[in-house]
């Protein structure tokens, strides 16, 4: 796959705060790359620097190994968006076409075939300022994209979206990525990323925490966990084998544990007066994750070092 | 350049969508004569007040000059003969409508006093005006004294003091202000012009102020950055309201046009028309890109228009300061006050083209002076406005404070 776009050891601090501390990451042509990381991270920081609307203090950004920002070639839907109010739909998204030197013609037909895939018919006349707040997502969504950028970066695209519009929006970030744009996005709906994402990069206090592919992420960091539904003693519980670490709260224990283990056969280590209500194996999910680095439990790092 | 432009059509396009705007547009020329309309009904109906009607009891065959005097005066007076005595008309007089009577004859003529009757509700102004009949008068007096023609002309001529002027261009700007009404116009006419440039493209200037802050209320500046520098954004701005400036002024032009040339005699295109308007324009779009910059710059520092701070609210009033200079740049346009006015940027533009179109000869090294600050000031308030620009435009729902926008314009 071909490198679109190439961060490289990036740092930026404002006053005498590091908030982004050697950031390196890529993005391929027709991937989805995720870019996680708690409120306050440097989310919103890495994507302005890359977009040249800050300056790193150091590092490189390149796109197609070039340090020119080609803006023609890139949609950009920013965390902070909004559009003219008092404007109609269609003028602001001709407007938004024309400045990327996107022909016109082409620009209206894309943007009436995209109103209509969104479930705008026949908005194109109305005024921004009159449409629902999900509306203006849509708008500001199509405003990305009517251009056919090679590179899309989406800033929380999903927030204060209703569960269909989440699916359609889903839907076509994929068929973008399938038809060869390569897409940086970055969220917190963690499902949702898990679902999308071909490889991600989670930062925490402008540090990398974990970077690669999706898969590979789950392999490594997502444990199984046992979840038992029931009145049990916690020393039973931590007795047992292959068990990093239990938490237990009202009647339900969790059991955090470790890495290769064979379900079926761990299973049978259970004792046989355990109470168990409800029973359930799972791995940890990438929301679990992300929680447990912004808490600072630091859990992953041990389970990754007893597993080292 | 090329991005600058396609902002500037956008800027345009969208506020010439906007009712408000249009209605604005519209409204500012409609108000502006309609005003003038309401003062001219009122001064019209000191100008047409009602002929007074004088009856003259003529003893001494002075009518006929005294007719032609009005006439020539122009006096709101339409001189009758009666014979009806003194004794009579004062009487009668009393029920009559702006009428006044008049006993001409030998003892009031040694007098050299007329006594005049007149109605309850006559003319104020005519006793004033009577007065200018006492030069006829006042020559017969001298003739039947036996004074040759020479005599009585000298006699007549009357005597006055006069100042002789020493400042030479002062009291030539006086002179040339009272005397040669004709000559005082063409100048004027050329100046008013670019007054009205640079006072339609200011205040669509101001427009510039809503913009950048509304761009940060609305938050589409990240958006638009990512399309363009914010440099293209900030040019595109000045430049598009700039357009929309020359749009009020075509609007005013349509209606003030016809209205000058059917309400002021005079020939206006041949006043207008004239090399000196060049000038006039050159200041008023210089004056135009300055106030531009500061309104694009201290735009961007507001979160938006109702939150204004201090320092925000300063800065929208300085277009207002060459106000301050109307009075004494009236009464002393070479004065020092104003060539201060004409040295200071933010008032230069409006002191320079009141000065101009006021004075007979202009002062050439201190039109260039006052040039050449101007465009230094705009391209220092450009670079400062750009940098401002940049920060403020994505600093979201709050103003800049002048700390603030300090360590911008440091950075």
């Amino acid at each position: 796959m071909e490198v679109f776009l190439k961060v490289g050891h990036l740092k930026k601090s404002f006053k005498n705060t590091e908030i982004l501390k050697d950031i390196s990451f890529e993005v391929n042509k027709g991937e989805i790359m995720a870019i996680l990381g708690p409120n306050g991270a440097g989310k919103s920081t890495t994507i302005r620097n890359i977009m040249g609307i800050m300056y790193p203090d150091d590092g490189t950004v390149t796109f197609l190994g070039s340090k020119q920002i080609p803006r023609n070639k890139i949609g950009y839907l920013p965390e902070e968006r909004g559009l003219y109010q008092n404007v109609q739909v269609m003028d602001i998204l001709l407007y938004l076409a024309e400045l990327k030197d996107y022909p016109i013609k082409k620009a209206r037909e894309r943007a009436l075939a995209y109103l209509k895939k969104f479930g705008l018919e026949g908005k194109e006349k109305t005024t921004i300022d009159e449409l629902s707040k999900g509306m203006g997502q849509k708008v500001q969504f199509i405003a990305s994209i009517i251009h056919e950028p090679e590179f899309l970066i989406l800033d929380e695209p999903f927030s204060g979206l209703d569960p269909v519009s989440q699916e359609l929006f889903k839907q076509e970030i994929r068929d973008l990525a399938a038809n060869g744009t390569a897409i940086l996005l970055s969220s917190h709906q963690m499902n949702l990323v898990e679902e999308m994402c071909d490889r991600l990069f989670l930062i925490h206090r402008g540090q990398k925490v974990i970077y690669g592919k999706m898969d590979d992420v789950k392999q490594e960091y997502a444990n199984f966990k046992c979840t038992i539904k029931g009145e049990n003693r916690l020393e039973d519980m931590e007795g047992l084998p292959d068990v990093q670490r239990v938490e237990q709260r009202d009647d339900t224990t969790i059991m955090y544990l470790t890495k290769d283990i064979q379900v079926a056969s761990w299973l049978k280590n259970l004792p046989d007066h355990i109470d168990v209500k409800e029973l359930s194996i799972d791995r940890i999910s990438l929301h679990e994750i992300f929680i447990d680095i912004a808490t600072d439990k630091n859990m992953l790092k041990e389970g990754a070092e007893t597993n080292a | 350049m090329r991005n600058s432009l396609k902002v500037a059509k956008w800027e345009m396009k969208r506020n010439l969508k906007n009712k408000s705007f249009m209605i604005g547009i519209f409204l500012t020329p409609v108000l502006f004569i309609g005003f003038m309309l309401i003062g001219s009904l009122f001064g019209g109906s000191e100008g047409e007040e009602a002929v007074t009607r004088v009856l003259v009891n003529d003893q001494l065959g002075v009518l006929d000059t005294l007719n032609e005097t009005a006439e020539v005066l122009d006096l709101n007076i339409a001189l009758e003969a009666t014979d009806k005595s003194a004794a009579v008309m004062s009487e009668e007089i009393e029920g009559m409508e702006n009428t006044a009577y008049v006993m001409l004859d030998d003892s009031a003529l040694e007098s050299g006093v007329f006594p005049v009757y007149t109605s309850d509700d006559v003319n104020s102004y005519f006793m004033n005006q009577l007065q200018a009949l006492t030069t006829p008068l006042k020559t017969l007096q001298l003739q039947q004294l036996g004074l040759t023609e020479e005599e009585t002309a000298a006699i007549s001529q009357g005597l006055i003091f006069e100042e002789a002027a020493v400042s030479e261009s002062a009291g030539e700007g006086e002179q040339e202000g009272t005397f040669s009404n004709e000559d005082t116009l063409k100048r004027i006419v050329p100046g008013a012009f670019g007054g009205i440039i640079l006072l339609s493209i200011v205040f669509s200037g101001m427009y510039i102020f809503q913009s950048a802050s509304q761009e940060k209320k609305d938050k589409v500046a990240e958006i638009m950055l990512s399309s363009l520098t914010p440099g293209e954004l900030m040019q595109g701005k000045i430049i598009g309201y700039f357009g929309l400036g020359m749009v009020q002024l075509v609007v005013f032009l349509a209606f003030g046009i016809p209205f000058a040339l059917w309400n002021l005699d005079i020939p206006l295109f041949e006043y207008l028309l004239v090399p000196e308007l060049l000038l006039y324009i050159a200041i008023a779009v210089l004056g135009y890109f300055l106030y531009a910059a500061l309104f694009v710059g201290v735009g961007a520092t507001m979160a938006d228009m109702s939150s204004a701070g201090n320092f925000q609210g300063l800065v929208m009033m300085l277009p207002f300061l060459p106000f301050l200079f109307i009075g004494p740049v009236v009464s002393d346009p070479s004065g020092l006050t104003a060539q201060i006015g004409s040295y200071v940027p933010f008032t230069a533009p409006g002191v320079l083209l009141l000065r101009l179109s006021m004075l007979d000869t202009w002062p050439w090294v201190e039109i260039i002076i006052s040039l050449v600050i101007l465009v230094i000031s705009i391209w220092i308030f450009m670079k400062l406005a750009g940098k401002i620009f940049k920060t403020g435009i994505l600093m979201y729902g709050k103003n800049a404070t002048p700390q603030e926008i300090w360590k911008w314009i440091r950075a």
